[in-house]
């Protein structure tokens, strides 16, 4: 209906169109028309014929001349609109008993809409009202057609759509004819349900307004009743998915017993493990199961073919390997060689057999840097160099270049599996091993000893770990001892090589060098014997029995080392050894004198370090010995001590009588208080200049601005000195941010530390908006150690509480219940699930039955 | 352990205030279980994070008030004190008036141990009470079990030693000594030499980060991890020579009082002192911390005590006519020091936590010619140790000590095995040196802002040539005959240039403006205009 209304006005408007006066935009004047049309006016099919009436009418008063509307050709003329031609269409079936009625409510009612609406338009243009008189004294408009009617010429009405044939046209001609009745029931019935006229549809945007109103109503309530529990899962700090739902079964028993076969294989399997016959057989005796067991002839044979292959397989590699083993050439077993070793290697990591091979590797490089075998120092070698015959043909030069090869494999060092100390010393070794080539038996054997003696001197007891355990330890020290045991033959036997080897040497070294040769022996005695009072000191603690012998031995040999070296090097050492023991205090000036004097300066500092070492090693001893020795006349010795190290005063002073203080700071002390103050304000301007540096002073860069004499007495430009006063100002801000800006005693440094920057977050964390609140709920910890293991649990459970494996279904629509509140001590279930049983339904009712009684 | 005999018939009572326990007390206790109050969720905007936030309050309140009603049956000793009748004062109260009503046990813990010929000595206690080092001055270590009174070890360095200090536990000491400082085993043997430090003046442990602090004579302060043995910071504090070092327990702070009158504090990681105070006119004779950290009292030469609110770093407190050589707090915040042969202890009577009113509690004065060297509260007893001239002695000090140890902590009963567990535990809960700060509950929080934040001009306008740069040395893509002219390409070459200039914002211009802009407006302006009404608002 109000379609209806609207297609009026608008052909009202169609009418305008035409006319001369006064005329609003288009727009308006459709809106005008929208506004005018009642949205509830209830006599629509009145409103539809007096329409028609209307619009007939209408033609024939129009009393404006057409010429004149033709001129005032402002508007395109409108033909048709859209939905005018369904309606009339529609118009036709239905019955219009009422006109005169219709047209005059709708007269009257128009009446009424052009009274306002001529005021409204009078309100919108400002214009007089008679402007719009026109408007509501239009009159219809006579057309007169100019051709005869005819098929070629329809009338305006045919154009228009009316006068068209009805049904009822159509059916005057059968009435009366057979099945007429039924026709003519057929379309009254059909009539009857075309009562309710359908109507335009609205405008597409006002239709989908409605559509979205009626529908946020329902969708709204649809979704409110699912606020509570959508606000509630978003409060809630747990959210828990399938609290009481059963996994199934717990047992591999479980899972087998309910298992049925589906494949072929499977039926199959179940058929023979499920066999009565087989079962019988089984249980009376095994005869029966053999008849059972019968094999196939193809099973047979196939198995028959297998074992021929693999025995044909065998023979061959059998021939393979026994040609292998018949080769002869060299070439190949390197190679084979080489491959074993580099497969042995891998065992190698084993630290026996490494260390094995490494003293191997060892004594084979002694060897070679001994004999210098391989530095083609033979016969041929010599030959083949002095007659350059090795540049004259490859294969020579190949096999010198293959020897020099092997020197130096040889003869290379091995780092690895001797320590730092000792590779030094072989270092000083070869050092002098450049010099005099000759020694180089006798340095051997000093090697090996220091070796010995190093070895026998790092069997240090861990006081620690594993090997500290009591039965480990014992284990060690009989190792030791016997260690200790073999270390001293083999000094014995080392010395006496020595004697036989030294003296040699010395003479030779007397031979070659012309160096003096000291009789260091009657020198090193004396140190010995100290050495042996000492260690009656030790006589007290039993665990030290052992190690007596073991340092006996030791000193004795490191002295002997120190001969040799004497006898090379030239340095004769004193040590102070009864010194030592008189002045236990000193415990670090252990003196080594080193008399070099005229020709023996020349001595190498390898040496000298060499000696070093040696000496250093006794200062533990002398150490511990010294603490042993104190304790056991501590009497006597504190009190020259006590003389010693303190300033002399034993009686109960003051602390300061301990140090004298400098003159300055004692000028301080009696002066303080002076101006401590005044130095503090001073310091902590200092400061504050450093951590809020003061602005620089704007400079003006000469020349600049400069030009004329007015430039100059204008001074700096406005701009620096702003900025310069923005910056002054800006400091004097953050000098009274401080924290220390009010406390004048105080200087708090506001440095930032980077260091430190690791353990703040930059951002806040996720749910958290506001700083305050973050750290604020930083200051509870919530591990177990500060909390009641009550409440533990609950400041620490998850978001989100699962059981694994379980599927986590949509959420369930719950009733309500207002007054309920959220419990979080008991773990709510989101989402009820039944049970998955795979064919009892039964159960899985049951249990949502309960379940549902418990919502209840 | 603990003093805490009932007598009613003399003056002193060391009464366990058996209570009922009412709801202000439980309140209290709450309070303390709380750890602060929590913030202000009426600001919060986002209402899910509400009630999130006071779920997890209401599960805090309820934690604190579980831990308040468990509290009576976890600690259950009190702290026990001296209470007088009528004109009664307690610091008139001797020594011997308390041995007589004390139980045996704790009477053992009155002793003068008597050394004359090695000095004055230094006292350290472990973190458990249970041990105790002496140094004395001319070179005397000795180790003792403070439980059973025996001598565990005991050796003669014959040097000086300045300074005695236990590490994590009683399996090792430092002593500072004549030319450096030694690392001791329990047994007595030597285990480490410190020579890095040169001559040490004093030594603290700072058990939480294992660090050996100390200060040595040209006024240099090292930290040393024991648990490497790496140097962690070497500082010149450039204020002179000190012995004035003590260590706020609370965060591991080093205070050093210097013969300006200022007490500086320092931390590893920076090499300025982080506060200076001038307490002082004249030269910083000692200085001590409470152990919750907020208090410290120093003393000066000019006979003066002061004690200072370190929250504020306020003087709350001056005690005239008082010059104290050491000064050292007790676990429940009494202060003793020490003069001359006499100890003064002085007690907190105001009672409430926020406001401290120190006046005489105790007094105690040895025999004439002792001068104190040292004084030293006993962890868990209510004993105090003395290291004086003539050895050291040992009094009680009623109320001084934590009445109940947690074992988790400090132990004094340890087996070895749980000892060794605790050192395993200890060594995992090390704390990097990093977290030494003024206030370490602000570890985890926003990093704080920083003054300069923005780069400074000449990297930004390095910045920006390296980028001018990138962008004159792109390559161009050859294009379709009429689009690869040389004009074209120079347009669009300098557009590029133009484009990453555009990237650094021009600047002097937008300092002010965009200072003045907080965060969340940042973020809004950052938007769209349509999306500016979505923009978070704090």
């Amino acid at each position: 209906m109000v379609g209806e209304k609207r297609r009026s006005t608008s052909k009202n408007l169609a009418k305008n169109k035409k006319r001369k006066g006064p005329h609003l935009p288009n727009s308006i004047l459709k809106t005008i028309a929208n506004e005018k049309r009642p949205l509830n006016s209830d006599e629509e099919d009145d409103e539809i014929d007096s329409d028609d009436a209307n619009v007939d009418l209408y033609e024939y008063e129009e009393g404006v001349p057409e010429e004149e509307s033709r001129k005032n050709n402002r508007y395109d003329p409108v033909v048709n609109y859209d939905y005018e031609l369904p309606e009339d269409f529609e118009d036709e079936n239905v019955e219009s008993d009422d006109d005169d009625e219709g047209g005059n409510s709708d007269n009257e009612e128009g009446e009424g809409d052009v009274v306002r609406h001529t005021r409204m338009l009078q309100a919108v243009t400002g214009m007089p009202s008679a402007a719009f008189d026109g408007e509501s004294k239009r009159k219809p408009v006579l057309f007169t057609e100019a051709y005869p009617e005819s098929e070629f010429n329809p009338t305006r009405d045919v154009l228009e759509g009316k006068g068209l044939l009805t049904i009822d046209d159509f059916m005057a001609p059968i009435e009366g004819k057979p099945g007429f009745n039924d026709l003519q029931k057929r379309i009254s019935r059909m009539q009857k349900d075309t009562q309710a006229v359908v109507h335009a549809p609205l405008p597409k945007p006002e239709r989908e307004r409605l559509e979205r109103k009626a529908v946020k109503g329902l969708v709204d309530k649809e979704f409110n009743k699912w606020v509570h529990m959508v606000k509630r899962n978003r409060e809630a700090p747990t959210v828990y998915f399938n609290q009481n739902v059963s996994l199934g079964y717990s047992t591999v028993g479980a899972i087998a017993s309910e298992f049925q076969p589906r494949t072929d294989f499977e039926k199959k399997m179940a058929s023979v493990l499920n066999d009565n016959e087989l079962g019988e057989a089984h249980d009376e005796d095994g005869a029966k199961l053999l008849e059972l067991n019968e094999v196939s002839v193809e099973d047979h044979i196939k198995y028959r073919d297998h074992i021929a292959k693999m025995r044909s397989l065998l023979f061959r590699h059998e021939l393979k390997s026994k040609r292998i083993k018949k080769i002869k050439s060299k070439t190949y077993h390197r190679l084979k060689g080489k491959d074993l070793k580099k497969s042995a290697m891998g065992a190698l990591m084993d630290p026996e057999m490494a260390k094995e091979e490494a003293m191997k590797q060892e004594a084979r490089r002694v060897e070679e840097r001994m004999t210098l075998k391989h530095k083609n120092t033979g016969k041929w070698a010599k030959r083949m160099i002095s007659r350059g015959l090795n540049v004259k043909y490859d294969g020579t030069r190949a096999a010198i270049s293959e020897q020099l090869q092997i020197n130096a494999t040889l003869s290379r060092k091995m780092n690895s599996t001797n320590d730092g100390s000792s590779s030094d010393e072989s270092d000083d070794e070869e050092e002098l091993n450049d010099g005099s080539d000759q020694d180089t038996p006798s340095k051997l054997i000093a090697k090996a000893r220091e070796k010995t003696l190093k070895t026998v001197e790092d069997d240090e007891v861990p006081n620690s770990g594993l090997l500290s355990l009591p039965f480990m330890a014992r284990a060690m020290k009989k190792k030791n001892e016997e260690a200790i045991e073999e270390a001293k033959r083999a000094l014995e036997e080392y010395e006496e090589w020595e004697n036989s080897g030294g003296e040699e040497n010395s003479k030779k070294t007397a031979d070659v060098s012309g160096r003096r040769v000291f009789g260091a022996t009657a020198k090193v005695e004396a140190p010995k014997e100290s050495r042996k009072d000492s260690d009656n000191f030790y006589d007290n603690s039993d665990s030290d029995n052992d190690m007596e012998g073991i340092e006996n031995n030791d000193l004795r040999a490191v002295r002997d080392t120190a001969s040799p070296v004497r006898n090379t090097g030239a340095i004769t050492e004193t040590e102070k050894f009864d010194d030592d023991i008189e002045n236990p205090a000193s415990k670090t000036t252990f003196d080594v004198a080193l008399f070099a004097s005229g020709s023996w300066k020349k001595m190498k500092g390898c040496q000298n370090a060499e000696t070093k070492k040696k000496t250093k090693k006794h200062v533990p001893y002398s150490k511990s010995q010294d603490k042993k020795e104190s304790r056991d006349e501590e009497s006597e010795d504190s009190e020259s001590e006590a003389e010693q190290m303190v300033d002399g005063i034993l009686t109960s002073a003051s602390k300061e009588t301990y140090e004298i203080p400098s003159q300055a700071e004692l000028i301080q002390r009696a002066f303080a208080g002076d101006d401590v103050v005044d130095e503090f304000e001073k310091e902590k301007q200092e400061v504050l200049n450093q951590e809020v540096p003061e602005p620089e002073k704007p400079v003006l860069v000469p020349g600049w601005g400069q030009w004329t004499n007015i430039q100059k007495k204008r001074g700096l430009p406005s701009w620096m000195v702003r900025e310069h006063e923005d910056a002054k100002k800006k400091r004097t801000l953050d000098l009274k941010t401080r924290k220390d800006a009010r406390l004048r005693h105080v200087i708090i440094s506001e440095k930032v530390d980077k260091k430190a920057e690791k353990l703040h977050t930059t951002t806040l964390p996720f749910p958290y908006t506001s700083k305050e609140v973050f750290e604020h709920s930083m200051r509870m910890p919530i591990g177990p150690e500060f909390n009641p293991a009550t409440i533990v649990g609950s400041l620490n459970r998850p978001e989100v509480v699962k059981k694994a494996g379980v599927i986590i279904k949509p959420l369930k629509f719950e009733e309500a219940n207002p007054n309920e509140k959220v419990d979080d001590e008991h773990p709510r279930s989101n989402q009820k699930q039944n049970p998955k049983k795979g064919g009892k339904t039964g159960k899985g009712q049951r249990k949502g039955k309960s379940k549902q009684k418990t919502k209840a | 352990m603990e003093l805490s005999s009932e007598d009613n018939n003399l003056t002193e009572k060391f009464l366990p205030p058996i209570e009922q326990e009412s709801d202000v007390e439980l309140e209290t206790k709450v309070k303390k279980y709380l750890r602060g109050e929590g913030a202000n969720l009426e600001t919060l905007k986002d209402k899910k994070l509400k009630t999130q936030l006071a779920s997890r309050e209401k599960l805090y309140g309820k934690s604190a008030k579980t831990a308040a009603k468990i509290e009576k049956w976890l600690l259950p000793a009190e702290a026990g004190y001296l209470e007088t009748d009528g004109l009664e004062k307690t610091w008139r109260v001797k020594q011997t008036d308390i041995a007589n009503e004390v139980d045996l046990l704790s009477s053992r813990n009155q002793y003068d141990i008597v050394l004359p010929d090695f000095g004055p000595y230094k006292l350290d206690f472990t973190a458990s009470g249970r041990h105790m080092i002496a140094g004395g001055r001319k070179g005397h270590l000795a180790l003792v079990d403070m439980m059973s009174m025996n001598l565990i070890k005991e050796i003669q360095v014959k040097e000086t030693v300045r300074d005695v200090a236990f590490l994590h536990n009683e399996q090792f000491f430092a002593a500072a000594q004549k030319k450096y400082a030694y690392i001791y085993g329990r047994d007595g043997t030597e285990l480490h030499c410190l020579k890095e430090r040169g001559p040490v003046a004093r030594l603290r442990f700072l058990k939480n980060h294992f660090l050996l602090a100390s200060v040595n004579k040209s006024g240099q302060l090292h930290y040393q991890d024991v648990t490497y043995g790496g140097m962690v910071a070497s500082i010149r504090t450039g204020k002179g020579r000190t012995d004035v070092m003590e260590v706020n327990p609370y965060n591991g702070v080093v205070a050093l009082g210097h013969s300006g009158g200022t007490v500086t504090m320092w931390k590893p990681t920076s090499q300025a002192p982080l506060v200076q105070m001038q307490c002082h006119p004249g030269p910083v004779s000692s200085v001590a911390f409470h152990p919750n950290g907020h208090l410290m009292a120093t003393s000066g030469k000019e006979r003066k005590l002061k004690i200072w609110d370190l929250r504020k770093f306020e003087e709350i407190q001056t005690i005239h006519g008082f010059h104290a050589k050491t000064l050292s707090f007790s676990q429940k915040g009494l202060l003793a020091a020490g003069t001359g042969s006499f100890v003064q202890i002085l007690g907190d009577s105001s009672g409430s936590s926020s406001s401290h009113n120190y006046s005489r509690y105790m007094n105690h004065s040895m025999v004439k010619g002792y001068q104190i060297e040292k004084l030293m509260f006993r962890p868990y007893e209510d004993v105090i140790g003395i290291g004086h001239s003539m050895g050291w002695s040992s009094i009680l000090i009623p109320g001084s000590g934590e009445p109940n140890f947690d074992s988790w902590v400090a132990n004094p009963f340890e087996t070895s095995k749980q000892r060794r567990e605790k050192e395993v535990h200890l060594l995992l809960d090390k704390l990097p040196p990093e977290t030494i700060m003024l206030d370490p509950s602000k570890i985890g929080a926003m990093k704080p802002s920083r003054r300069k934040e923005k780069p400074s001009r000449g990297e930004i306008e390095a910045e920006k040539e390296v980028a001018i740069e990138a962008a004159k040395s792109t390559e161009l893509k050859k294009k379709t005959k009429g689009r690869n002219k040389p004009s074209k390409r120079t347009k669009k070459k300098k557009e590029m240039v133009e484009n990453a200039k555009r990237t650094f914002p021009e600047q002097g211009h937008n300092n002010t403006a965009s200072k003045k802009r907080r965060i969340g407006e940042d973020a809004a302006a950052e938007l769209p205009a349509s999306l500016k009404r979505f923009a978070r608002k704090n």
